[in-house]
């Protein structure tokens, strides 16, 4: 039976550390059982640049040194390797155990346990995560790792994008700048190449594969990106000093009523209210049916109107 | 079966762990490190496999009785048993999430001090690995006062008197609701036992209008803590199904409610099924989705709807 990967992994690990001098290629194919059953030098050679790559993705630092011969030799140096001195107290190190256990992204979830347990081993004492709060973040979108990774190396992506009304996607190439979830859905803030302006793309919206595009970022990368703001804006919440007056049934809308800036009584069945005039309110002020009346202005008033003979008609 | 990488991950940290604590016990370890006793034993099965130089001849003795982990060589492995510095990865996962809970309003000071003490520390800890966290950031919705009150609920055991707003009805109730956690996924929820319905309830924070902690004892049945990692709506197999279709300015309905099936129209619009316990709720809907989507089924439902919008229109005097 072929020797399981993670044993072929554990063994380059421990012979590039435990060694003060850069270790050949030649030298780690012939002292590691595993790699004795790949024959062809290819293979052996894809195989031994995969698995630096997969120590290197957990944390390890490995240095390559060319030799006089021109040899490539290969250490990961204790100095470089050594997780500084950590002390937490109880509370912090209950803290960390709490949220070690709040992605939901297979990567991350991966990566918090693989932290927490490199700083147990480090002497962070175990304590029982306290409290009565479960926090999640989730990440079911595909293009949530590819992009992570894209950001955090500054790689510039390309993908197919579906704009929220839009039939069809188009092709989108965009320098990647930040990625925030807001009310568990994620969203990328980045400059778009061809558009030449910032743009903030829903990843539930991105349609098929995040490929790397040619070319470093054109663009200045700001020290701040707020994409909750910009998404807010569209969810019709940004501050908007703009209102409208409607009325509204007395005991329904208990939502508008919670934002309205005034609410007078009219009459034993209705109130009226004046509400922020954002983005989005004619769907929402739609939603209510014969329990909201719009006043002012003309433009929602004719929008939601719009909306209700649609449906009349059904 | 968890991945190779993850394993290694897992294995390099162990033989850390083992060095300092010679005679560890098996479920100690096992529980300091998140797996399972089987898990760690198929663990210690492989290190003895592992050489510790390339030179050959040293590999890691390392066993085990089932019960306590011996270390018979560890005067060998120096380097190797060094705790090791953080991936970009593990400073990121940590620290996006230990920087949103710190953020999440109503949490108790103390346990925001202990977040934001540790974010530090491992700021400092992690070195230039953590810059990488700062471009993803997460942010949970929740009412603060509501989530204190809930907190403190749950810590003295007490039941809780709200006002909640249902927007499938578009009304408040009045509930009292013996708390059993809070939970946030995007926005933060409390779930409970409803004493209105003799239910288990899950309830948004933002949809509370008031909350009032009672003398009564809290005393919610035994029961399982709901699965969040399938999504917080789970339609069960039982319930109604409502076709809805959309065009090219309704699809985002298929973003946002649970479905069964979403199949493309020649237009660049959805044919939805979903399931839900509540179709009423959808007339809602319906009414929102204006020129953008109709209910199609069941008849009922787009019937109601109809008639939703010629009263509607009625008063604007059409």
């Amino acid at each position: 039976m072929a020797i399981a990967k993670a044993e072929r992994l554990m063994n380059l690990a421990l012979c590039l550390m435990n060694t003060r001098r850069p270790v050949s290629k030649r030298e780690l194919r012939a002292s590691i059982e595993a790699y004795h059953e790949v024959t062809s030098d290819e293979a052996f050679n894809r195989m031994f640049e995969r698995d630096k790559d997969d120590l290197r993705e957990l944390g390890l630092v490995i240095d390559t040194v060319e030799s006089l011969d021109g040899e490539y030799g290969y250490l990961a140096r204790s100095d470089r390797n050594r997780l500084p001195d950590i002390a937490l107290d109880p509370e912090e190190a209950a803290a960390l155990g709490l949220v070690a256990k709040v992605w939901q992204q297979a990567r991350l979830a991966e990566a918090a346990s693989g932290a927490l347990q490199k700083l147990r081993a480090a002497g962070v004492p175990y304590e029982d995560p306290s409290g009565v709060l479960e926090p999640r973040i989730p990440a079911p979108e595909p293009a949530f790792e590819p992009l992570m990774l894209a950001t955090r190396e500054r790689r510039a992506v390309a993908f197919d994008y579906r704009k929220a009304s839009a039939a069809r996607p188009e092709p989108r190439v965009v320098e990647p700048w930040a990625l925030e979830c807001w009310r568990g859905h994620w969203y990328l803030a980045g400059y778009d190449r061809d558009r030449g302006a910032v743009r903030v793309f829903r990843l539930s919206r991105i349609t098929g594969r995040v490929r790397t595009a040619r070319g470093a970022f054109t663009a200045p990368v700001p020290d701040h990106v707020d994409v909750r703001e910009t998404v807010a804006r569209w969810a019709g919440e940004g501050v908007t000093s703009v209102t409208a007056r409607i009325r509204l049934r007395r005991d329904s809308g208990y939502p508008l009523r919670a934002r309205a800036v005034t609410t007078t009584p009219v009459d034993a069945d209705w109130d009226e209210l004046e509400v922020p005039y954002g983005h989005g309110l004619d769907a929402w002020l739609a939603e209510f049916g014969p329990d909201v009346l719009v006043l002012a202005p003309e433009e929602l008033r004719a929008d939601v109107l719009d909306r209700l003979r649609a449906v009349a008609k059904g | 079966m968890s991945n190779a990488i993850d394993q290694t991950r897992r294995m390099l940290s162990l033989v850390t762990y083992l060095r300092e604590r010679p005679g560890a016990r098996v479920s100690d370890v096992a529980r300091a490190f998140g797996v399972t006793e089987a898990e760690l034993i198929g663990d210690l099965n492989v290190l003895p496999l592992c050489g510790t130089s390339f030179r050959g001849g040293d590999l890691l003795d390392i066993d085990t009785d089932g019960e306590r982990i011996w270390w018979h060589n560890p005067g060998t492995a120096d380097d190797v048993a060094q705790p090791l510095r953080l991936a970009a990865d593990e400073a990121t996962a940590l620290l996006v999430a230990a920087r949103a809970v710190a953020d999440l309003p109503g949490l108790r000071d103390s346990d925001r001090q202990a977040l934001l003490r540790a974010c530090a520390k491992l700021e400092d800890a992690a070195g230039e690995v953590a810059a990488g966290s700062a471009q993803l950031s997460v942010t949970f919705e929740s009412e603060g006062s509501v989530f204190a009150t809930v907190d403190r609920a749950i810590t003295e055991r007490r039941r809780l008197w709200m006002r909640y707003y249902s927007p499938a009805r578009d009304a408040l109730t009045e509930r009292e609701v013996d708390p059993i956690r809070l939970f946030a996924v995007g926005h933060t929820y409390v779930e409970g036992w409803c004493r209105l319905s003799e239910d288990r309830r899950t309830f948004r924070l933002d949809r509370v209008a008031e909350i009032r902690l009672l003398d009564a004892p809290s005393d919610p049945p035994r029961i399982e803590p709901r699965d969040l990692s399938q999504g917080l709506v789970q339609p069960a197999g039982d319930d109604p199904e409502v076709i809805v279709e959309v065009g090219p300015g309704g699809r985002w309905v298929a973003e946002y409610y649970p479905h069964d099936r979403a199949e493309e129209l020649p237009d660049g619009g959805l044919r939805i099924t979903l399931r839900t316990p509540d179709p009423g709720a959808l007339r809602r809907l319906a009414l929102r989705l204006g020129r953008d989507g109709r209910i199609v089924a069941p008849p009922a439902l787009a019937a109601q709807a109809r008639d939703a919008a010629v009263a509607a229109l009625a008063a604007y005097g059409e």
